[in-house]
């Protein structure tokens, strides 16, 4: 065993000792920590057992296996990224109308405050 | 003179003390309520709206003219008391002497949406761009910027949607998702004056006209694929958030 074999596998346990840091740390919501702990603990497999990649390619007929690993994290990572900007329109949508309302509840307070201040 | 005791005057504004308050006064004295709100301005734009006799609406940070009309159309129509709501723009263009008139072609026309509108006043870049997005839109509107328009309550109820919240302009994008509805607009010609001050907000630099131009052409696309219907859900729905 050569010093590059140890890359993979040490990359992968640094990745699930963060994720785990911040699961503990309630830094996820419930769905992020079920999304990475799945990612991590993919890594974790494949950078103990490289093997795995070769045997799934071949299941699958890919013709070059170590290329499997790359596609699969571009596709996750494409989910995840279409999903965090559906996630971060329709908070913008809530912000917007929670301002709208602000402005009229303030508006309603400025009212009832001028009304009870002309009545004393 | 008339008076409109079913009629909403919203005013969007942002820095805008100098022309808000005699704007009020004449919006109110046709008898329409009259609701300022305040994008988050730097000046006194609320105090004078407020002492001219709006009931003013103060937004929490800067979102826009749309954005503003919004909360505008939003606190009207839970008052429930009215059943047109016209949006001015706050910096003088518009004349509320004009109120009339598209009060006259709504009931005459049975639209739901009149736009005061002004071709004359675009400069040559800007009616460019106007063609430009009559030949992408097929709308059949020929001054798609003015701020100057009357809604009745199931256009404003449309207007108030999830689908309407995340446009940042209120000319091409409300009135394509309007059109989608099966909302009948119609354009009514009017004079209109030039800004007394300041600039506009969407031509006052290369970099906010190239944002205006992207955004709305992507509304556009947008709209070529959307869904459209008859529903849009209830004002209510919106409410509730």
């Amino acid at each position: 065993m050569t010093l590059f074999d140890l890359t993979a596998p040490a990359i992968s346990f640094f990745s699930v000792l963060m994720i785990l840091l911040l699961v503990r740390r309630q830094r996820l919501g419930i769905f992020h920590t079920v999304w990475w702990l799945f990612a991590v603990f993919s890594m974790l497999s494949i950078g103990f057992f490289p093997s795995l990649v070769d045997w799934i390619g071949q299941l699958l007929g890919i013709h070059y296996p170590p290329v499997l690993p790359i596609i699969l994290a571009l596709c996750f990572l494409f989910i995840k990224v279409l999903t965090m900007d559906i996630e971060r329109t329709q908070q913008e949508i809530k912000i917007r109308i929670l301002a709208q309302k602000m402005a009229a509840y303030e508006a309603e307070l400025h009212k009832l405050k001028t009304e009870s201040s002309t009545e004393q | 003179m008339q008076k409109y005791k079913n009629v909403a005057i919203i005013i969007p504004a942002l820095n805008e003390v100098l022309t808000v308050a005699k704007i009020v006064k004449e919006a109110r004295s046709y008898g329409c309520d009259v609701y300022v709100v305040d994008d988050n301005s730097e000046d006194e734009t609320a105090d004078e709206a407020r002492s001219a006799g709006a009931e003013v609406l103060i937004l929490p940070f800067r979102s826009g003219a749309w954005n503003a009309a919004q909360a505008g159309m939003l606190y009207a129509i839970k008052k429930g008391r009215y059943d047109f709501f016209i949006t001015m723009d706050a910096d003088g263009q518009h004349e509320p002497d004009h109120i009339p008139l598209l009060m006259d072609s709504c009931s005459s026309s049975n639209a739901n949406v009149v736009i005061g509108s002004c071709v004359q006043r675009g400069s040559i870049a800007r009616r460019i761009t106007w063609s430009a997005f009559f030949f992408l839109t097929r709308l059949n509107i020929h001054d798609m910027t003015s701020g100057f328009k009357l809604y009745d309550k199931k256009a404003v109820e449309i207007l108030l949607s999830k689908e309407a919240a995340m446009f940042d302009y209120q000319d091409l994008g409300p009135l394509l998702l309007l059109r989608r509805k099966r909302i009948k607009c119609i354009e009514v010609p009017i004079s209109m004056c030039s800004r007394e001050n300041g600039c506009s907000r969407i031509f006052n630099s290369w970099i906010s006209v190239s944002i205006y131009l992207i955004k709305t052409c992507v509304w556009v696309f947008a709209d070529w694929i959307s869904k459209s219907g008859y529903s849009s859900g209830k004002w209510t729905d919106y409410d509730s958030i």
